[in-house]
């Protein structure tokens, strides 16, 4: 589905990703995990098209270029960012998103209606977005992101500044999704939720220091949780 | 110490940001070089002057006094000497104004002469162009006070066949000045002149900083990224926009259209209303442009802000709004050539006060179509560099 080839990008003197290479198969939980500045955002930026590699190719189902309008339609992207108007209400907001991916008519508020009650927001639905909570904005924005039914979904720090409860909800929504077919790639410096991903890849100065599966991973460096194999792993290398 | 480490903060920041420290620094030497400028105004009313017949005799010692008065100047017309037909005169006359040679033309006969004889009082014809009632009032005022002068030095006595016993009885009476105008009329008020700019400047204005904040806003949220990943064009969100603005813009062009109505004391056909609000579309557009362009050239919402003053001070001084632009030195009548304001001003005053037909002022429609597309243009270089770089 995703293929990643001599990937770099530097920005100035800075090498932000350096020479990535990563093959993601179809219908995965793919965890790209690493510390704060690890590139795992720039990555995402590029495989979105948002900002173009200085060197290296990205494959996005079989096509050369993630900018194309084929592709974009395709996927669903949760930035970090509260990226949502907060002057609409949230069936506004999803909507709105909706229509800029093609959906209108019947089609759109059955989906609309679909994705309010997978984020369990239907009661809020005529709410506006200044009046709700920042978990409640998070889950809006997760919305947003599914509406058009994309089969890639990249979720970057889906969780960050999330209370514990809803953070285990939102890997609950992912497995849910997981299982109706879509293929997700998720970031998160909270390395220790990543072990629900099937594979996980280990991010750091922009490159990659380890890769498989989370059980793996903990097996191969004797640990007991993602977490301490991500910081045995940093101090191998 | 707090105020000391707050002060300190501040001042670092500032410092770092040397677009802050330009804007901080420089823009107010421009405005005060602006202010400076707009305020000194020593631009003449231009006045030329048309005589035939014995008239001719008085033509230099009127041209000699008018010539002493610091807000006139006299200029040469291309009325040949030969013409004498007083109606292909009247003609040329309003021609050469037509043209901008002049605010304001003197025109004297033998008639007068004739008239001065036969014991009346004989007139003289100012015509002005009018549609600048700063140089009306300083053509007519100047023309005035010469009068007496000429008046003085016309000893004509009203009785000629009793030259012995009538010596010193002179004809003294007022000259008549006849004015004809070319636009507008005596009733036309210094405030006529200002009221048709109001709407395209204000259009402008809240425009170009609605859209400034709106787009920035749009950034800073990161909804843009996300539009920009969606599969819709640049072109499409700047198009979607527009039409967004088009409706609340209208609205408040509405507003000042009919207020501006309520106010002037000039009478407007359909079709200047028409060509009024098709220069305000244009300057609409083209001042929604320029603000996602500020926008988007800014690097946060300081620095976006900042462009506002940098954009609307100069369109104030130099867009012909308030200030002549002939008051200031050459090269700020260049740069206003290259305001859109400057362009939309001209189309609203000639189409308003003079007129015009929207379509006698192509240069201008298409100066404005130009700049749309120019910062269209420019706005997609910035993000498509934005996109190669960030």
């Amino acid at each position: 589905m995703l293929k990643i080839e001599g990937l770099t990008k530097r920005f100035g003197k800075l090498t932000a990703i350096d020479n990535l290479n990563l093959n993601i198969p179809e219908g995965l939980k793919f965890g790209l995990l690493g510390p704060n500045g690890s590139g795992k955002t720039t990555l995402l930026r590029m495989i979105t098209g948002l900002i173009e590699p200085t060197h290296g190719k990205i494959t996005l189902f079989g096509k050369w270029t993630p900018t194309s309008r084929m592709i974009r339609r395709r996927v669903g992207y949760m930035p970090q960012q509260t990226a949502v108007y907060p002057g609409l209400t949230v069936s506004e907001n999803i909507r709105f998103f909706g229509r800029i991916y093609g959906l209108s008519g019947r089609p759109l508020e059955d989906r609309l209606n679909d994705i309010l009650e997978l984020v369990e927001l239907g009661d809020k639905k005529k709410e506006v977005l200044s009046n709700l909570s920042g978990g409640m904005v998070r889950r809006v924005l997760l919305a947003t992101a599914l509406i058009h039914n994309p089969p890639l979904l990249i979720l970057d720090e889906p969780t960050a500044g999330v209370d514990p409860v809803l953070r285990l909800k939102f890997w609950d929504w992912v497995d849910l999704l997981v299982k109706q077919g879509v293929s997700i790639i998720i970031t998160t410096h909270h390395i220790s939720e990543a072990e629900r991903s099937d594979q996980v890849v280990f991010l750091r100065e922009g490159k990659i220091i380890q890769q498989g599966k989370p059980f793996d991973i903990m097996k191969r460096f004797q640990a007991n949780n993602l977490e301490a194999a991500f910081v045995r792993s940093t101090n191998l290398k | 110490m707090a105020i000391r480490w707050i002060a300190l903060r501040i001042i670092q920041e500032i410092i770092r940001d040397r677009r802050t420290m330009a804007f901080f620094l420089l823009v107010p030497i421009v405005v005060m070089t602006l202010i400076y400028y707009a305020l000194l105004e020593d631009e003449k009313a231009k006045l030329g002057v048309v005589t035939r017949g014995v008239a001719r005799f008085y033509e230099y010692p009127l041209v000699s006094v008018i010539e002493e008065d610091e807000d006139i100047e006299i200029v040469s017309l291309d009325i040949p000497d030969k013409e004498t037909d007083p109606a292909e005169l009247d003609r040329l006359i309003m021609e050469e104004m037509k043209k901008g040679k002049a605010h304001g033309i003197l025109y004297m006969d033998q008639q007068l002469l004739s008239e001065r004889f036969a014991g009346e009082r004989g007139a003289i014809h100012i015509y002005l162009e009018g549609s600048r009632p700063t140089s009306t009032a300083a053509i007519f005022s100047s023309i005035a006070e010469a009068m007496d002068d000429l008046t003085e030095t016309m000893p004509v006595v009203i009785d000629a066949e009793c030259s012995a016993k009538c010596a010193n009885s002179v004809n003294i009476k007022a000259i008549e000045i006849k004015k004809h105008y070319l636009y507008g009329s005596e009733d036309y008020r210094l405030i006529d002149y200002f009221l048709p700019v109001f709407p395209t400047f204000f259009v402008f204005f809240f425009t170009f900083i609605i859209s400034t904040i709106t787009f920035q806003r749009e950034r800073v949220r990161g909804t843009l990224e996300r539009l920009l990943i969606a599969p819709v064009s640049f072109s499409q969100i700047i198009l979607g926009y527009i039409s967004g603005f088009i409706i609340f813009s209208s609205v408040q062009a509405l507003i000042i259209i009919g207020y501006i109505l309520a106010l002037i004391q000039i009478s407007f056909t359909p079709h200047q209303l028409f060509a009024l609000g098709v220069t305000l579309f244009l300057i609409m557009i083209v001042a929604l442009t320029m603000g996602l362009l500020a926008s988007f050239m800014a690097m946060n919402e300081f620095q976006a802000i900042q462009f506002i003053p940098l954009v609307i001070l100069p369109q104030i001084f130099l867009s012909d709004m308030i200030w002549r632009i002939e008051s200031f030195p050459l090269v700020f009548q260049w740069i206003s050539y290259g305001l859109p304001l400057t362009h939309a001003n001209i189309i609203s005053r000639k189409v308003m006060l003079q007129n015009q037909s929207l379509w006698e002022n192509w240069p201008q429609l298409l100066s404005l179509g130009g700049f749309f597309l120019f910062f269209m243009l420019v706005m997609s270089l910035v993000a498509l560099k934005r996109n190669k770089n960030n």
